[in-house]
């Protein structure tokens, strides 16, 4: 995605290849962002899949529908978002971490125990994958409770959920070496620098089962790649995969910031989830309006709806001309709360592919860029693909409230 | 610029002539049209020939009329000896106030030659890694809203359904991002104003009315018309803020920041005269300040009384000059409770001002309207209000690239002009027009035919929208709000690497990263 | 990135070998593409097409390839007029691109690209398209049995009798025949109400040549720039005769010729932006 910096120039450094034939000459960096950021185009796969039930998905199935779609990436990042994983810690923030070392790792957790109570932390379990290259950073997991009298640059008067979403901007943009992959309750990100498949193989994804699971597979064009780069982007309970490119970046950022989100990234996706944050949790939006303003429709069809949802919809574009995410891209969207959800949204050309599956009993959802990722695990998957800029939106215990074809401000309000 | 003043012997002093009209002989049919069509009185018919006989201004009428085209103006070479420093407009101006011992007084905006920052920067376009969008054939949107932004958007907590309350604040919409800015009744004739506000109308954009008032004749295009709170308060009556779609408080004009209006007594004619409410022949000299408004919070005074007065149903807006510190201003007025604000440059025109004012004050509006975006943006304030931009929009590059360094939408003023005839000669405060545009002589204003220059207004604003679109979607980007303040999609080409740094935009060759 | 390098790296993850072949005759062939199975590694689609090359220049008439899951490019360039395609699976995206002559067909949905820019043959596809179906095609027939997607039939162009047609048994979206210089589009809403319009929007934007046929409801704001609607007159119905022929024996469906409720969309005319430009400007 793109990743816009002051005064880069691109800059590869040589290495000693004899250990790598055949292997593009490149940098890699784990959880520090590289010095000199580069523009990374889009041309990934993204995939989920949901148990509408409430059961249980192993980590095998979303790494299958990701590897089949392995056309559409090239190594240099790839990563997984589970939710519904972490039922006995329910009330826990799960932070999970990259460190590039002890030293940063230590820091972190004392800032961590100085505004609230670790219950629990743990490595997060990692395999060597022969064909990964290093650096590995250290991936390390705090279930967290937030001290509700804590101060935090002189205001008492947080949520918890504001609070976590400050200490992992914090930690991102503060202590180089340590990036916060993922903040939500009873959900957790794995990522790196890989391919899909070699991330799936890192994490032993096998392990883990949830409700919901979103994957991205990366395909920048220009190194460096870095562990923290890679998709999902998530804050709080969000996770964004995105595939395609925003060219309204400046914008979006801009807003973002003013809403006092700080962007460490560096990559629109990143913008993306802070707006998901703003406009959903922050501004209790529903999430059709929030789409809506995300992916508007253009004034000619506005004006053919109805005069009230004609009204509503102009002011959803006078009010957040600054949200709307121009140019194409098709995205996944995770929560947690008030239940697992999983959102799916194209650009309002319909630029990027984005298809809709479930099984024939109606128990699994899955979202993926190409069919293929669906069929092979389910042969008798029935696919559709949402409009243009009209939302998909499936809830865990509540099944597809919104496949994606409705009129923008009809159907169930979410 | 030889005051008007028929006395040989003064006249031996003056300045030579810088422009002279050629008479082709042979191909001049006698027609006279050009003698009479000349309101500078340089063409005299003498001795059976057309004969240029001093006065010339080079405004191109006499062209435009000869049948034969059989008239050339002739720039005449420098009779001045050539100095770099003491340069001929330097000498000419010398010579001019001690004739006259009087403060310079001139119109059209500034035609010193200062580096213009639209000339130096490039716009992107989206190539492989991001679609182009083709506007002749997919949807590219230039639609612009005026007010109404609050930040947020409250909906009703109602079941299943979603709906919202009332309008949270006045708005008016555009078809383009384009505003035709403030041209008063005065400083243009009758004739011309009414082709502006036509054109408005056709275009479903806004139209400034400038400081004399809206005639009652053109009340039927209240709807597109911004009215002007100036310090004159000429024609601000209630039934005038509440009758126009929305209102302007003007506290200052690009091409004289610092000073209020300036209608010279030559343009003030019977109708103004009425319309305006002060005596025939007098200069009308608007004030300055508002003597109601001293201080930022006068400002914020005056804007609750016109949006009482308009009882909260028109967005209501302030108009500043680009000024050093502009930011710190368009803040302050954001916070006053400003709908819309717009950032005069120093390079926009004017009907009359001293020229000592229009060369030498003010802020170039690509530094301008970078500062505002950007200080606004800092403080949490960008999306809270809406930013025009003005001050010699000459085409519909320097519209793009105004709205890409962060302005909603832009003010055009002079080009509007120039559609409908102008030749920018920089004669205006004189009031002898001779396309019937800037004088109030109403054998000069019958020239003018509002029908014919109304459509001329609104076909150049017309394919100016339609080169925007073919911009934006050569950028990738299918509606014109995701172009506001993307400086990311410009590059500075120019020589003075901290301009570019203070405006935020990049230097060609940077890429994204 | 798109080196060798890079897609050495690619071909390590699939099989390096390439999928059994089973002879059945002189002429037929089975490839299974899936012999691993689910759980196994799938094949690259360098190793599969240049198999179905070395298949087609060995003189195989037929080739069945079963357990087809996502491997692209499927008979890209492919050029035997007698050739017949089997597929079974999901062949991914720009299935048959610049296809000339051969029959390829799906038993089950295609992906994106289908057919891009095609020169003659056919695909049929006993399912679904997605996106981009048909893009710049010249020649040969697409016939589709159940739905596509957006900025399908795009830049179709034909001369002097070489033309395009593809037939969708569904609906399609978005800026169906956008560009179209020429060729056929017909859309058939088969399991519609009659009531939603098969088609989105944008319709036929910049047409300037060919023409479409929609079954069903369609509405002017529909219409892209440069498109104009209209009825099916007896002239068409020769046309729209073979091409639905050919539908209803791939698909075993009939295809009602209630006229009265088809809408015919062609260009205004073949300047469609003439006015738009100003060439005197000096």
């Amino acid at each position: 995605m793109r990743i816009p910096r002051e005064g880069c120039d691109e800059h590869i450094v040589p290495r000693d290849i004899t250990s790598q034939v055949n292997q593009p000459i490149e940098e890699h960096y784990g959880a520090t962002r590289p010095p000199k950021l580069q523009y990374q185009m889009g041309g990934c796969g993204i995939a989920g899949c949901m148990d509408l039930s409430g059961g249980r998905l192993s980590g095998d199935k979303i790494a299958k529908m990701l590897e089949t779609m392995g056309e559409r990436e090239n190594g240099l990042g790839a990563g997984y978002a589970c939710y519904g994983l972490f039922p006995e810690h329910r009330d826990d923030y799960c932070l999970q971490f990259l460190f590039d070392n002890e030293d940063v790792r230590c820091r972190a957790e004392e800032l961590l125990e100085s505004t609230g109570t670790v219950t629990k932390e743990e490595r997060v379990y990692t395999r060597r994958v022969k064909s990964m290259r290093p650096p590995f950073p250290l991936v390390w997991r705090y279930f967290f409770r937030p001290d509700p009298k804590v101060e935090w640059c002189g205001r008492t008067d947080l949520s918890d959920d504001d609070l976590i979403v400050q200490l992992a901007m914090h930690i991102n943009a503060e202590m180089p070496g340590a990036i916060c992959v993922s903040s939500g309750k009873d959900m957790a990100v794995f990522k790196g620098n890989g391919y899909s498949y070699e991330i799936a193989e890192f994490y032993d994804l096998s392990r883990y089962s949830g409700q919901m699971w979103i994957s991205h597979s990366r395909f920048p064009t220009n190194s460096p790649a870095w562990w923290g780069g890679a998709h999902p982007l998530s804050i709080l309970d969000w996770a964004v995969c995105h595939n395609g490119e925003i060219t309204s970046y400046g914008i979006n950022r801009k807003l973002v910031e003013m809403a006092g989100y700080r962007c460490s990234v560096l990559t629109d996706t990143e913008v993306v989830t802070y707006l998901w944050d703003l406009l959903v949790r922050k501004q209790r939006l529903p999430i059709p309006i929030a789409a809506f303003a995300l992916a508007p429709w253009y004034h000619s069809d506005i004006q053919r709806l109805d005069p009230e949802s004609a009204r509503l919809a102009k002011w959803i574009r006078i009010t957040y001309k600054e949200a709307f995410l121009n140019g194409p891209f098709s995205i996944i969207v995770g929560r947690r709360e008030p239940e697992v959800t999983m959102i799916a949204l194209a650009d309002r050309k319909k630029l990027r592919p984005l298809l809709v599956g479930k099984s024939s009993d109606d128990k699994i959802l899955y979202t993926a860029s190409e069919e293929c990722a669906v069929r092979v695990v389910d042969q008798n998957a029935e696919t559709w693909t949402p409009n243009a800029g009209s939302p998909m939106i499936a809830r865990v215990g509540r099944g597809i409230l919104r496949d994606g074809t409705e009129q923008p401000f009809t159907g169930v309000r979410i | 610029m030889s005051p008007s003043n028929s006395s040989k012997k003064r006249l031996e002093l003056e300045a030579p002539e810088r422009f002279r009209p050629l008479v082709d002989y042979d191909l001049c049919k006698r027609c006279k049209k050009c003698v009479n069509e000349c309101s500078f009185r340089a063409l005299e018919f003498v001795d059976g020939m057309v004969k240029p006989v001093g006065g010339c201004v080079a405004c191109g009428r006499c062209i435009n009329v000869c049948p034969a085209q059989a008239i050339e103006i002739h720039q005449v070479p420098s009779q001045f000896p050539p100095h770099a420093n003491f340069n001929e407009r330097v000498r000419r101006a010398i010579m001019s106030q001690a004739s006259s011992g009087g403060v310079l007084l001139t119109s059209c905006g500034t035609d010193v030659p200062y580096p213009v920052m639209f000339d130096e920067m490039l716009l992107d376009a989206a190539q492989v890694t991001n679609p182009a969008i083709d506007p002749l054939r997919e949807p590219v949107e230039t639609m612009t809203y005026v007010g109404g932004r609050r930040g947020q958007l409250e909906l009703n907590d109602e079941g299943d359904r979603f709906s919202m309350g009332d309008d949270p604040a006045p708005v008016v919409g555009m078809d383009m991002p384009i505003m035709i800015g403030h041209i008063s009744l005065g400083s243009v004739s009758y004739n011309a104003q009414k082709a502006l506000f036509m054109a408005a109308k056709e275009l479903n954009i806004l139209a400034g009315s400038g400081e004399g008032g809206l005639h009652k004749d053109f009340h039927p295009f209240a709807g597109n018309v911004v009215s002007e709170v100036a310090s004159g308060r000429f024609g601000v009556t209630g039934d005038y803020l509440k009758r126009t779609a929305a209102v302007e408080i003007k506290i200052g004009q690009g091409a004289k920041p610092g000073h209020g209006g300036h209608l010279p007594g030559e343009k003030v004619s019977a109708l103004i005269s009425q319309t305006r409410m002060i005596p025939l022949g007098t200069d009308a000299l608007s004030p300055y300040p508002h003597h109601d408004i001293y201080s930022i919070e006068d400002l914020q005074q005056l804007i609750s009384l016109v949006k009482e007065s308009t009882e909260y149903k028109v967005p209501v807006g302030v108009k500043i000059a680009a000024v050093h510190n502009v930011g710190a201003i368009a803040s302050g007025i954001v916070r006053a409770g400003a709908d819309f604000i717009t950032i005069d440059g120093f390079r926009g025109g004017t009907g009359s001002t001293p020229r000592i004012i229009r060369d030498h004050v003010g802020l170039p509006i690509e530094v301008a309207i970078s500062v505002v975006d950007q200080r606004l943006t800092k403080e949490g304030l960008r999306n809270r209000v809406t930013v025009f931009a003005g001050g010699s929009i000459r085409s519909s590059a320097d519209m793009i690239k105004a709205i890409a360094l962060g302005a909603d939408a832009v003010m055009v003023c002079t080009a509007a002009m120039v559609a409908m005839g102008c030749r920018v000669c920089q004669q205006c405060h004189r009031g002898v027009c001779s396309w019937g545009i800037a004088t109030q002589r109403e054998e000069l204003v019958s020239r003018l035919d509002p029908d014919v220059a109304s459509a001329r207004v609104v076909r150049l604003f017309s394919s100016w929208n339609e080169e925007l679109k073919e911009v934006m979607g050569a950028m990738g980007i299918d509606s014109v709000e995701s172009l506001v303040g993307n400086r990311d999609r410009l590059r500075y080409f120019g020589p003075n690497s901290k301009i570019a740094e203070i405006m935020g935009v990049k230097h060609v060759g940077e890429g994204w990263g | 990135m798109t080196s060798d390098a890079g897609h050495e790296k690619a071909t390590k993850k699939h099989r390096d070998l390439e999928p059994p072949v089973r002879r059945l005759d002189d002429e037929t062939v089975v490839v299974k593409v899936d012999a691993q199975g689910a759980g196994g590694r799938p094949v690259h689609y360098r190793i599969l097409n240049s198999l179905i090359r070395k298949l087609m220049v060995d003189g195989v008439k037929h080739i069945v390839l079963e357990g087809v899951m996502g491997q692209r490019y499927i008979a890209s360039t492919a050029s035997r007029k007698d050739l017949y395609i089997e597929i079974h699976g999901t062949p991914g995206n720009n299935l048959g691109a610049f296809l000339d002559g051969p029959t390829i067909e799906v038993f089950g949905n295609a992906q994106d690209q289908t057919g891009n820019t095609m020169n003659s043959g056919k695909i049929i596809v006993h399912g679904n398209t997605w996106d981009v179906t048909g893009l710049a095609a010249r020649g040969g027939t697409i016939l589709i049995r159940g739905n596509t997607g957006y900025r399908v039939g795009i830049h179709m162009k034909e001369y002097a009798g070489t033309k395009p047609t593809l037939v969708v048994g569904g609906t399609a979206k978005d800026f169906l025949g956008e560009y179209m210089a020429g060729g056929t589009v017909i859309v058939l809403d088969l399991n519609g109400d009659g009531k939603r319009s098969p088609v989105g929007h944008n319709l036929g934007a910049g047409i300037h040549g060919g023409k479409l046929f929609i079954r069903g409801n369609l509405e002017k704001h529909q219409l892209g720039p440069g498109a104009t609607m209209g009825q099916v007159t007896d002239e068409d119905i020769p046309e729209l005769e073979i091409a639905l022929q050919e539908f209803e024996k791939a698909f075993k469906r009939t295809v009602p010729r209630n006229w009265e409720n088809w809408v015919k969309v062609q260009p205004t005319s073949s300047r469609p932006f003439s006015g738009h430009y100003d060439p005197t400007c000096v």
